[in-house]
């Protein structure tokens, strides 16, 4: 519980961390926080000129289904690969102030939350420009969101503390995530899987999250609440671990930084 | 338990782990698993000291004896190896100047951010904001960004956030060096000043003089032992009579 009362002791600094991460991602560049709806936007399009060539898929509205899996996706894994970066970069900090480390993370994980709100606008026009309209399940959107918030905050605990120790981890990431982007069903629809390999994407959390996602925007129908209740179990037991392992690592994290 | 101490520091070791040639990565780790040389250093070796509220102690001692160490271990940024250190109180600490420091942000910005790293809330930052810039009498350039900031005006800015968050507890760490005479006499009237409200503080410093005019009380540490504590003018007596 000391977690809680430390967050909320600390809650300006966790809200200035937070704005300074949002703001401060695009800060050098000449497009600024219009790259955060420009890049999406080209990855979309990229996957709806280059997979229907490749797979002579002929989906309806495949721009929609790519965009409901594909930004999801994206929160996924900036999440991710910032939070193993978040300590190294805060090294300066962490060395020479006391604050409670967990503010890091939590941070991290909580501007892409914001940023994926801002994102699912991408999300909405193109649902409205394919004609397909909106049904009453859209508003199970925060259901989702919430689940997919929990597992990352218990990941983010783990790959922030394990990299100061082991910067290779970084690495590693950027290496799992790419594997675990083909193994989610984000650019294609899991019916194409055969019966074989199907256990791949059962064992992915991620594939519950994004076909939540899809059922309330693409499919228009409930979300399967199993499913998701499911992965937020999973999401609250990886917190409780991965706090446990933060609090034990963070205490080496100004010397070893 | 409620008790008088601000600060509880019991049967303190620290060690640290110096590598020589630290292999940072999986490759080097396997390749060059001879290079994971280290040294263990033992900084400090069983210190007791126990600090009352409203008590000001300087630490003393020659270089690499600790002092720095003992602090960083007050604050929480580094953890003992045994022993146990217990606070009361909140604390604010100034190791270095303007860590946490943002280049680009403007200095009223960062003054935002970094009270808020002492655990200050939007609301006690916006009652205090007006002294803190007074104190730190930047004027006008309050609204430039830090980097364009000299080092004096860095650190005033940095010493007037860490004097007016109303700790109950101020860790100082050799920093009264910078800023002119004007200023670091204005920084010792308000220690005065905080000491008189009840403040504790702990300051480690090389300046002997401010020390006397500061302090009660002189812990001097030697070799990650506590040498000698007590009495400002005896201990820094004792202490001139040795290093000299």
């Amino acid at each position: 519980m000391k977690v809680f009362k430390n967050l909320y002791d600390y809650r300006e600094l966790l809200k200035s961390s937070i704005k300074k991460d949002i703001g401060g991602k695009y800060k050098n560049s000449v497009l600024g926080v219009l790259w955060s709806f420009l890049y999406p936007l080209l990855q979309i399009a990229v996957y709806a000129i280059v997979f229907p060539l490749i797979m002579k898929s002929n989906m309806e509205h495949y721009t929609v289904f790519v965009c409901t899996g594909l930004i999801p996706w994206n929160f996924f894994s900036t999440a991710i690969s910032r939070s193993s970066f978040t300590m190294i970069e805060n090294g300066n900090i962490i060395k020479k102030v006391y604050f409670p480390r967990e503010i890091l993370p939590i941070s991290v994980v909580t501007s892409e939350a914001v940023n994926f709100v801002i994102s699912t606008i991408i999300i909405l026009c193109f649902v409205l420009g394919s004609g397909m309209g909106f049904s009453a399940e859209v508003l199970f959107y925060p259901i989702v969101l919430l689940v997919q918030y929990v597992l990352l905050i218990g990941i983010s605990f783990f790959v922030s503390s394990i990299t100061v120790y082991f910067r290779d981890l970084q690495h590693f990431i950027g290496i799992a995530l790419q594997l675990l982007f083909y193994a989610t069903p984000i650019v294609y629809a899991a019916n194409l899987i055969p019966e074989s390999y199907q256990w791949i994407l059962k064992l992915n959390p991620m594939t519950y999250i994004i076909d939540g996602f899809r059922a309330i925007f693409y499919y228009q129908q409930q979300p399967n609440f199993v499913e998701l209740g499911l992965t937020l179990l999973l999401g609250i037991v990886l917190c409780v671990l991965g706090y446990l392992l933060f609090s034990k690592l963070q205490k080496k994290f100004a010397e070893e930084l | 338990m409620e008790n008088n101490y601000s600060i509880e520091v019991q049967d303190v070791y620290k060690t640290f782990n110096v590598y020589l040639d630290k292999a940072n990565s999986l490759k080097e780790k396997l390749l060059f698993w001879k290079r994971n040389r280290k040294e263990v250093r033992e900084v400090l070796k069983g210190i007791n000291l126990n600090i009352k509220k409203g008590e000001a102690v300087a630490l003393i001692g020659v270089n690499g004896s600790g002092k720095s160490t003992l602090l960083k271990l007050m604050t929480k940024i580094i953890y003992p190896n045994k022993g146990k250190i217990i606070t009361h109180g909140k604390l604010t600490s100034l190791l270095e100047l303007g860590a946490g420091f943002h280049e680009d942000f403007s200095g009223r910005e960062n003054i935002y951010f970094n009270a808020s790293i002492f655990g200050l809330t939007k609301k006690e930052i916006d009652d205090r904001l007006e002294q803190i810039i007074e104190f730190s009498e930047l004027g006008q350039f309050i609204d430039n960004p830090v980097r364009t900031y000299s080092s004096g005006m860095f650190m005033r800015l940095a010493f007037a956030v860490a004097i007016n968050v109303d700790a109950d507890i101020l860790l100082v760490d050799e920093i009264l060096s910078v800023g002119d005479q004007h200023f670091q006499e204005k920084c010792i009237n308000k220690m005065k000043e905080l000491k008189s409200e009840g403040k504790t503080m702990v300051f480690v410093t090389h300046n002997l003089e401010s020390a006397r005019e500061l302090c009660d009380r002189t812990v001097w540490l030697h070799q990650g032992v506590i040498r000698m504590d007590g009495d400002t003018n005896q201990v820094i007596d004792e202490y001139l009579k040795e290093t000299r």
